[in-house]
């Protein structure tokens, strides 16, 4: 698995998508660092990661739309699949490569923390609550965008796709309370408020664990019917 | 050793390998020949265990394939065709990422790259990036990724594809030397490239197995017409009342007519005796000038086109 994760990580900043995604996130989290705390004049870290989860709905295919589509359509699925290396540990090693990028964009959100840090005094709770469970909104993302990326070699298809399953998702509940466990954006609501909440939780690492599971054994089953 | 048992592929009703069955010794160096579309890549990817057989098995060292995956592949090392490889490394990344992949121990990591490096002759532009590469550097490239990990089998897919002559040969001489200690594969639309190189030949066509054998023994094996090619001046038209004349001459045909007059005939005889020494002297009598004549032989070109007509199927 490390091979993959070093090597897929690499990658992420040896091509523009790393600093992209990051430059665009980042972007993002300083002008709702203005509109959502500097701009009422509180020190509430969490409060701009509301917003943000709505940013991260739309740039995660950044990190996971060319995962398996590039290598396929590349051919270099062909090396891949043909080393020693088995279908999971490719799957979790590009998993957790798009993840660490995830994480350092986190790290990097701490400039803001020490901002609101020197004027006031940010909860240092509630932020971690809030960080990790924007982790995990973020580990669920991936692991879709990686299952969209697998089933197609077109990247652009696998991003459409992608957006276009989170954003059903969101309006889910609109039409039923049925689906109000579905809509992984509305869930992550009740960390920045500083709860570890469980359902959520456990919710988010499912979803995670199922397509983890799915883009698998999708890859696998490819295998026989190509 | 590689031994693959009935193996079949089928998408839907269509089969695109069927029922195939071979064995390759170690040290072995094997031509995989066939039409497009017959199979050659499908059977080259059920063996690195790029994709899955439908029927049957494929033993890589005494593991299956689909079983023992990673004990089996660790054995192999491939070219795909069309060399796919990660343009936005360097060289030496991709070599190392694929010694990675490997499982190389980190020890002797360093030194092995080296030694690829070298002998693909990369050394000196092993950190440019592959996109800024020509196509037979990356065709250099991708060789170095399948030698990583010194793998005992080599599987090459059509290795010499769009090199220049003086790479085609640089590339011939790396895999004769390399079928010293390895076994290798290798799949071809070059007859000529497959008969200086390989000991041994698999003929597919449609899916089916057609031949394996040697090139010598294939080329033997097809219909050994006894027949002489000559090239003459022959203003009066008189060749053909005159091979008329000659009983052991079964036929004659025009094969062109050449801009300087002269004509070019593939003369076969009735049965297995030599008719150059009749012909000189009866062409020569008739004041038929003989510019070229010689004993026209079957190559394995020959031999490959009459399999694959016969056997295949449809002619």
């Amino acid at each position: 698995m490390f091979a993959v994760l070093k090597k897929e990580l690499k990658s992420y900043f040896l091509s523009p998508i790393g600093y992209v995604f990051i430059g665009l996130f980042l972007l993002m989290a300083s002008v709702f660092f203005y509109l959502d705390i500097v701009a009422y004049g509180i020190t509430n870290f969490e409060y701009m990661f509301y917003s943000l989860a709505t940013v991260l709905t739309f740039i995660t295919p950044i990190l996971t739309m060319r995962m398996f589509a590039e290598e396929k359509k590349e051919g270099t699925d062909q090396l891949l699949f043909t080393s020693p290396r088995s279908i999971t540990s490719i799957v979790l090693g590009k998993f957790f490569s798009a993840v660490l990028v995830l994480v350092i964009t986190e790290v990097l959100t701490l400039i803001y923390y020490a901002i609101l840090r020197f004027f006031g005094s940010p909860n240092l709770l509630t932020s971690s609550v809030t960080l990790g469970g924007f982790l995990l909104l973020g580990m669920a993302y991936i692991s879709f965008g990686m299952f969209a990326s697998s089933i197609t070699e077109n990247q652009v298809i696998a991003a459409v796709v992608t957006i276009g399953f989170f954003i059903l998702t969101w309006f889910l509940p609109d039409f039923s309370d049925i689906f109000s466990s579905l809509s992984l954006i509305n869930m992550f609501d009740k960390f920045p408020s500083g709860q570890i909440a469980l359902d959520e939780i456990v919710t988010y690492v499912t979803f995670t664990l199922l397509f983890i599971s799915l883009t698998i054994i999708f890859l696998q089953r490819k295998k026989s019917v190509k | 050793m590689i031994t693959v048992k009935n193996v079949s592929k089928k998408y839907g009703s269509f089969v695109a390998v069927d029922n195939i069955s071979f064995e390759i010794n170690d040290g072995e160096i094997v031509g995989l020949l066939g039409p497009n579309g017959a199979g050659k890549s499908t059977t080259m990817n059920m063996l690195t265990g790029f994709i899955e057989p439908t029927e049957g098995e494929i033993l890589i060292n005494g593991f299956d394939i689909s079983k023992k995956a990673r004990k089996a592949k660790v054995n192999i090392g491939y070219m795909p065709e069309n060399v796919p490889l990660y343009k936005d490394l360097t060289v030496k990344e991709f070599v190392n990422y694929m010694a990675e992949l490997k499982y190389t121990k980190k020890a002797v990591k360093k030194e092995m790259i080296k030694t690829i490096l070298e002998k693909t002759d990369l050394t000196n532009v092993q950190n440019k990036l592959i996109k800024n590469l020509s196509r037979g550097y990356k065709q250099r490239v991708s060789m170095a990724g399948a030698l990583v990990g010194n793998p005992k089998i080599l599987i090459l897919d059509e290795p010499t594809v769009g090199l220049d002559p003086k790479q085609i040969t640089e590339i011939r001489n790396l895999i004769k030397s390399l079928s010293k200690d390895h076994t290798v594969i290798i799949s071809s639309h070059i007859l000529s490239e497959i008969s200086q190189l390989c000991k041994k030949v698999i003929i597919l066509n449609k899916g089916k197995l057609v031949a394996i054998d040697t090139p010598e023994n294939l080329e033997n094996k097809v219909s050994n017409s006894n027949s002489v090619l000559v090239t003459v001046e022959d203003n009066e038209n008189k060749i053909n009342t005159v091979i008329n004349s000659i009983s052991i001459i079964k036929e004659i045909k025009l094969l062109k007519e050449n801009e300087d007059n002269t004509k070019q005939y593939m003369i076969y005889a009735k049965d297995d005796s030599d008719i150059r020494k009749i012909l000189f002297e009866k062409l020569a009598k008739e004041g038929i000038t003989i510019l070229e004549l010689k004993k026209s032989e079957t190559t394995l070109e020959d031999a490959f086109i009459e399999l694959i007509n016969d056997k295949g199927g449809n002619k």
